[in-house]
């Protein structure tokens, strides 16, 4: 296959919903590459071969992209992961000889937004606390100091929170306005900076389709400024939740939480040590008798919010990304508006039965 | 009832287990339960076939007295096992079985337990002409939540216009070593088969024997589904089972009527939870308990895990085949699943995605993998 568009990491969130709204728009050049089988799982559905590839290996992935011209980095995993597997993703690229490299960043690369008009190619925030920024942020200096070749071209897309129907944007806030845990930090008036999942795809895909890209950076969002009381207000409305329900946090300084002091834990080279030699039977046994493990039982909704750093950092962003330079370059990509980005995705929520007593599923058949 | 052979010791000669397919079923859910067995003095895994030697061969290092086979006709002439442990694709599980079942061997296998009806009616069949055991790996029926549901479920506790729901799904993750599960061709379905086969028979443990009203899904063209809804009616109850491997369903199965109202988790054997119409959500302990080994008069217990229902399945199994008690699921059981679904794939219709645009669900409509049948007839 000539000109094909290689989708690596075919198996996550966006690359799944990018396959699928590739097929059943008549494409067939779009080539979905995951790291094993199990991961066709996901898309098993839509009848589409894929490629199986180690990203992290430039010669098992240029094997893969044998066709294609443009290659789609939409990859997930270990922070520790996105800097290697972005290096060989590049050096696959040049071996094939790639017009394109289309590379997902994330705005988390900046921390909080300090400032209206952030440039597009303003430098990341690389002593970031968390590791996936500081990651991403290494990702992109690796990728601008090879902007300057001639081929592939390197596209970079800057997205905030992807959101829509399977992400955990959406399925974590329900979950919390469900169990009347959700909160707002100071009066909910931060920006949300969404990027609805289709309008990232069509952006995407617009740049895949470009024939003569120019290597550089942009921001991606929706149209829409929203604010999060507005993002969980809609939600709440939505699944019939009173948002008078949500809590209001007033501290003007972090405080280390049980959830990040659990993660910071995770993350811990000792954590992982110890996690490898218990056998996973009995993993699942202490899993069983963990609090959160009894989360889909009614009686054991909490109702306390638990704040964690990368929420209330979030919530107190005040600016948008600017997205004039995208707009400029690839047009209007973002057909999908807030309200009827809601209303799929509380379809969706309905769909996966979230709603305690929901019964509707039946009129999905 | 059967008396086992004895060692000069006194105790019982362990049971000879062959195996065939050595793939993450047997790596990942029974080879521990299998060394436990051993460990004891109760089994003895003695045959591993394989078409990938080396996959039998990285297995037999768990199992001292185990040997490495190509083909079933080899290691059946070379063991004379008692039980077989089919876990070999789908397609497959017919041909292995009844093979198993003609050189003598007692059967436990995996879920599905055929791909059509035709195939699971020929091993009822086989193990009938040979007056041997077959048992399918419908390891959920060994939750003592079921166990206790059923009984709540029979003494009319739930009252009448009993309704269920049940959804288990999450994005797929199972170790597969081959795309073969996600083609249509190779694997004959996807999610239906796979969790499907599950929920069904749980409910029919529940239920009795189900009709298909409706069933949808949204494979298309050579692809399995990853979603799809049945509407089953049973004598006494009717609802819907939703499935998924791609989307993080609210895994549970939910059941009301008029007096009482039911939740239980599949993954969780020991978990019931139940409440009267319009009152508060109680934990119900159940009282059940299961044989936890294979003496005569066994030490009894109720697995709390999955992967302790495992072995609690192996351990119903053998106490079959040293005993001539019953299994979880025979054979006749296990075909109620599999005519059920083969019922949902005669009717299938295209799944409404509530994510897809108008356009993208009308493509996908008409790329359903029904659409060939029709324009094939």
């Amino acid at each position: 296959m000539a000109g094909g568009v290689a989708v690596v990491g075919a198996g996550g969130f966006v690359g799944a919903r990018l396959l699928e709204m590739a097929t059943l728009a008549g494409r067939t050049d779009v080539v979905p590459i995951v790291r094993a089988y199990r991961s066709v799982g996901r898309n098993a559905h839509l009848g589409v071969p894929h490629r199986i590839a180690d990203a992290s290996r430039p010669d098992s992935l240029a094997d893969a992209l044998a066709g294609c011209d443009v290659i789609v980095n939409l990859t997930t995993g270990r922070p520790a992961d996105i800097l290697p597997i972005t290096g060989s993703v590049y050096a696959a690229a040049v071996a094939v000889g790639a017009r394109t490299v289309v590379h997902m960043s994330s705005a988390a690369v900046y921390s909080q937004i300090a400032r209206p008009g952030l440039p597009d190619d303003a430098a990341p925030q690389l002593d970031h606390w968390m590791s996936y920024a500081r990651q991403k942020g290494l990702a992109e200096s690796f990728l601008r100091e090879r902007m300057r070749e001639q081929r592939p071209a390197i596209v970079v897309l800057r997205p905030s929170l992807v959101w829509g129907p399977g992400s955990p944007w959406v399925l974590g806030a329900a979950r919390e306005l469900l169990a009347g845990s959700a909160y707002l930090v100071g009066d909910g008036a931060g920006v949300c900076n969404l990027m609805y999942v289709d309008n990232l795809v069509r952006s995407i895909l617009a740049v895949a389709d470009d024939p003569a890209p120019v290597s550089r950076f942009f921001h991606v969002r929706d149209d829409e400024h929203v604010t999060w009381r507005e993002y969980y207000g809609a939600l709440a409305a939505g699944l019939g939740v009173d948002a008078a329900t949500i809590h209001g946090v007033t501290m003007d300084r972090y405080r280390v939480g049980p959830r990040d002091a659990l993660g910071a834990l995770r993350s811990s080279s000792a954590y992982a040590w110890v996690k490898e030699r218990i056998p996973l039977e009995t993993r699942t046994l202490i899993k069983l008798r963990l609090p959160h493990a009894r989360r889909n039982e009614p009686e054991s909704l909490g109702g306390r919010p638990t704040v964690t750093r990368e929420m209330w950092e979030l919530q107190r962003t005040r600016y948008s990304l600017p997205t004039d330079a995208f707009h400029a370059a690839y047009g209007h990509q973002n057909e999908t508006s807030f309200p009827s980005g809601i209303a799929a995705s509380l379809a969706w929520l309905r769909f996966i039965g979230l709603r305690d007593g929901d019964r509707s599923a039946l009129s999905a058949a | 009832m059967q008396w086992p052979v004895r060692r000069s010791n006194g105790s019982p000669e362990p049971i000879d287990i062959a195996i065939i397919g050595c793939g993450a079923v047997i790596a990942g859910l029974h080879a521990s339960a299998l060394r436990k067995l051993e460990s004891r003095g109760t089994a003895r895994v003695v045959a591993l076939v394989d078409p990938d030697r080396s996959r039998a061969i990285a297995l037999g290092r768990q199992f001292r007295w185990a040997r490495p086979f190509a083909t079933v006709a080899e290691a059946f002439a070379a063991t004379a096992p008692a039980l077989t442990i089919v876990a070999s694709p789908p397609a497959l599980h017919a041909d292995h079985a009844v093979a198993a079942l003609a050189a003598g061997s007692h059967v436990l296998c995996e879920k599905p337990m055929a791909v059509n009806a035709a195939d699971a009616e020929r091993m009822v069949t086989a193990a009938a002409d040979a007056r041997r055991s077959l048992a399918i790996g419908m390891t959920r029926r060994l939750a003592t939540g079921l166990l206790e549901a059923r009984a709540l479920i029979a003494s009319g506790a739930l009252g009448d216009n009993v309704r269920f729901v049940y959804r288990d799904g999450a994005v797929y993750d199972w170790p597969v070593s081959t795309s073969a599960p996600f083609s249509r061709a190779t694997a004959g379905g996807g999610v239906l088969f796979d969790l499907g086969s599950h929920a069904i028979d749980y409910l029919s443990a529940l239920f009795g024997t189900p009709s298909v009203m409706a069933y949808a899904d949204d494979a298309q063209r050579e692809g399995v589904e990853t979603n799809c809804v049945v509407e089953l009616d049973f004598p006494e109850a009717s609802g819907f089972a939703q499935l998924s491997w791609n989307q993080p369903l609210a895994t549970g199965l939910d059941i009301v009527g008029e007096k009482a109202e039911l939740r239980l988790h599949p993954f969780r054997p020991d978990s019931l939870l139940w409440r009267p119409r319009g009152g508060r959500w109680q934990a119900r302990e159940s009282r059940v308990t299961l044989a936890r080994d294979v003496e005569l008069r066994p030490v009894r217990g109720a697995p709390r895990t999955y992967y302790e229902a495992i072995y609690y399945q192996l351990v119903q199994v053998l106490r079959a085949v040293r005993y001539g008690e019953a299994v979880h699921v025979d054979g006749e059981q296990g075909l109620v699943a599999v005519r059920a679904i083969d019922t949902c794939y005669r009717q299938a219709a295209p799944l409404r995605l509530p994510w897809l645009a108008a356009a993208e669900q009308a493509r996908a409509d008409d790329r359903h993998w029904s659409r060939e049948r029709w324009l094939a007839a």
